[in-house]
């Protein structure tokens, strides 16, 4: 299974949701898409989109001060 | 004591800052996302204000003056701030809160709207937006017209409001949002580690919004929270040094940069963060939208969506709907429409059939 990195950083909220929504419809089910983001209120809708489309978070963290990282595979 | 309205902003920017609470998003998504996860707790807030202030009313602790209902200012002006704070990224209180959360283009939005503001209130545009603000119609009120007590719509608003809360709750339960690992523990994991749900947003909101009202009556002023007008005073304030200017509200505000400030400093979520140049511009231009619409519908999300719809007045609800509008076009034309453009604009899937 593949992974792919989307770096957000410098786009405000909603569009790292967008951009993200964008990229996911690029993959196949089981590939990972790596998030990095600094908009704050997406530390809540990226993790919501993905709780509510299914799609499994590997991995969700802090990169320094007000940076973040999120990684979610798509799911089928 | 006009100091406690500092206390009080900083309280206020620190809530918000923790549960991410964006009534700008809270509008918007309810088109964008079909989501109510921020505005159920928004009209939370509204009843929960409702609530204390007719009992305060009702006890002689404050005396509420519910603004005149002119339509084509108010309707107009919503539209505008609706279509503002899409291009700004934020509605008033959450281009404060953004701006302590150290966003650059947060504070451009943040100077032109308090710029704009002023030009509408106190310079060259006073007296048209005073012109277009005395065209008004009937009643102030739902209960003026129809001849009842404030309980009435306050019962039946939080009626409703129960209702879609329990609805939300329900539709909710069970399933589980990833988090980030805890950095802190004891009480530091819950004040400054962890977001807080909407839910605590929404109840504290109205809480605040309750003590806002003692508070500034305390200090002189008969209101609420308001974010317009402070932020026109301050710009009023420092180019004309007319200190009778400096009240409640404008510590109000001043706190708000200054708790969100702390937030997010305390979580690790603050940096100076700079945006493109294409952004940057939108956020000016939102910035001048969201000054001239507040100045004109009397009001932002707070002061009309927040403060004059607990009261019941037909600027408050008239403007609720109006910015909701706005944010719905604005986000169609800046976000729904440009990815349509560029879905349609991307070259088929070139398909290889198989050996």
């Amino acid at each position: 299974m593949a992974a792919y990195t989307l770096e957000t950083n410098g786009a405000v909220c909603p569009f790292p949701l967008i951009d993200a929504k964008t990229a996911m419809e690029q993959l196949s089910t089981g590939d990972d898409l790596i998030i990095g983001f600094d908009c704050t209120q997406a530390t809540d809708s990226l993790p919501q989109w993905a709780a509510e489309a299914g799609h499994e978070v590997v991995a969700f963290d802090r990169v320094g001060d007000a940076g973040w990282t999120i990684t979610v595979r798509k799911a089928a | 004591m006009i100091l406690t309205g500092l206390l009080l902003g900083a309280v206020l920017g620190y809530v918000l800052q923790r549960s991410r609470f964006c009534v700008t998003g809270a509008f918007r998504d309810v088109y964008m996302a079909r989501s109510t996860r921020y505005l159920v707790p928004f009209l939370l807030a509204i009843a929960i204000q409702a609530i204390g202030v007719a009992a305060l009313t009702g006890l002689g602790v404050i005396s509420p003056d519910p603004a005149s209902f002119a339509p084509l200012a108010v309707i107009g002006g919503g539209l505008l701030f609706g279509i503002g704070i899409i291009m700004a990224g934020g509605c008033a209180t959450g281009t404060y809160y953004r701006a302590g959360e150290g966003l650059l283009g947060s504070w451009v939005a943040l100077i032109f709207y308090a710029l704009f503001a002023a030009v509408m209130k106190y310079g060259p545009l006073g007296s048209f937006t005073d012109a277009a603000r005395a065209r008004t119609v009937g009643d102030a009120t739902i209960q003026e017209t129809l001849g009842v007590s404030v309980w009435v719509p306050t019962v039946l608003f939080a009626g409703i409001v129960a209702g879609l809360v329990v609805w939300q709750v329900r539709r909710n339960a069970g399933r589980k949002q990833a988090a980030l690992p805890a950095r802190r523990t004891g009480i530091g994991h819950y004040l400054a580690d962890i977001p807080w749900s909407p839910w605590v947003g929404g109840v504290l909101l109205g809480l605040i919004a309750i003590a806002a009202w003692v508070l500034s009556t305390a200090a002189g002023r008969n209101g609420g929270l308001g974010i317009t007008t402070p932020s026109a005073k301050i710009v009023t304030f420092l180019t004309t040094g007319d200190v009778t200017l400096v009240d409640w509200s404008v510590m109000l505000v001043l706190g708000i940069l200054l708790g969100s400030f702390i937030a997010a400093k305390l979580s690790g979520e603050f940096r100076w963060r700079v945006p493109d140049a294409a952004t940057m511009l939108r956020s000016a231009g939102g910035g001048v939208a969201m000054g001239v619409g507040a100045a004109l519908a009397g009001g932002c999300t707070i002061g009309n969506s927040l403060v004059e719809t607990s009261l019941f007045s037909y600027q408050g609800w008239v403007s609720l709907i109006a910015i909701m509008l706005g944010t719905w076009g604005a986000a169609w034309f800046f976000l729904v429409r440009p990815q349509k453009i560029a879905a349609a604009n991307r070259p088929a899937a070139v398909l290889t059939p198989a050996a």
